[in-house]
């Protein structure tokens, strides 16, 4: 079997969840091609029309009290109160649910439950040492 | 708040339109946007932004908040409190996690295998047990100082 084309730079890197790759080695440092360009563009209008929104409310000469950020409301309305309504039953949710859910508490009962039922039968087998006797 | 519900976070966008105008609400292009699957976990509509951590972003640029590197109205990432600069950093490295993660593990495996292997297998120089002077302390042990202390000799010649 012939070995492949040599991994390139970015492939060697292997980045991963913990570490991104490097601007100099994503090839996408140095497309050039005009699509990119435009798209580039288009979100440099939409940050600079963001921009002027929030520089209008900051220099305005009777400034509001608080300037909010409907981003973070999105953002804090997303993670707290948007949850429950687009939450579904899937398999994969339930199997979830049920192993972090349910699983502690009948794995700590019964672990719990063994070791009393362990205690019991040393103590009626008269070999149990009180800890903490005062005798 | 008092946004409207058309500015906030909804369900997942199932047409083209949906996807339009989740795209403008969220500030975003309609190519960038990019729901979390539809996986019933709780995302709704809200766009799934590269993981990459604040460290990552430019630390020149003037945003309008500089301690969050966030301008304003810019979408947020899902795990935002976990990517500031005083938490998770995904900036990369100047070693490759693969590599850095191997040698890692090399020398915790080797560090652990000999103190193991010391444990089973101790090594020390030959002791004997512990000579005290004073004819073994006969005298701080309680000994009467009237009568002759019984001679302890340690040695042979």
């Amino acid at each position: 079997m012939a070995a492949g084309p040599p991994p390139t730079a970015a492939q060697a890197y292997r980045p991963n969840r913990f570490v991104s790759l490097p601007a100099e080695l994503d090839p996408e440092t140095y497309d050039l091609s005009p699509e990119k360009r435009r798209a580039e563009a288009e979100r440099l209008a939409i940050r600079a029309r963001l921009k002027r929104q929030y520089q209008l409310q900051l220099n305005n000469p009777n400034p509001p009290a608080i300037i909010e950020d409907p981003a973070l409301i999105r953002w804090a309305y997303a993670r707290s109160q948007n949850v429950y309504p687009t939450f579904r039953p899937t398999p994969k949710t339930s199997f979830l649910g049920a192993v972090f859910a349910i699983g502690p508490i009948l794995f700590w009962a019964a672990v719990f439950k063994a070791d009393r039922d362990r205690k019991e039968k040393l103590i009626q087998e008269g070999k149990y040492k009180r800890p903490f006797s005062v005798f | 708040s008092e946004m409207s519900k058309d500015l906030l976070p909804g369900p997942y966008p199932r047409t083209p339109e949906e996807r339009a105008a989740a795209a403008k609400k969220y500030n975003m292009r309609v190519e960038d946007y990019q729901p979390y699957p539809d996986d019933g976990f709780g995302y709704g509509d809200y766009p799934m932004l590269p993981n990459k951590s604040l460290h990552e972003r430019d630390p020149w640029y003037q945003w309008d908040q500089p301690d969050m590197r966030h301008n304003w109205g810019q979408p947020m990432h899902w795990d935002f409190d976990m990517y500031i600069r005083n938490r998770v950093d995904t900036s990369p490295t100047p070693v490759p996690w693969h590599i850095m993660r191997k040698h890692f593990l090399i020398f915790l495996t080797t560090m652990l295998i000999m103190f193991g292997l010391g444990e089973i297998y101790p090594s020390y120089r030959p002791v004997g047990p512990k000579q005290y002077p004073f004819n073994d302390l006969y005298l701080e042990k309680g000994g009467d100082p009237n009568k002759k202390p019984p001679v302890v000799t340690h040695y042979e010649i």
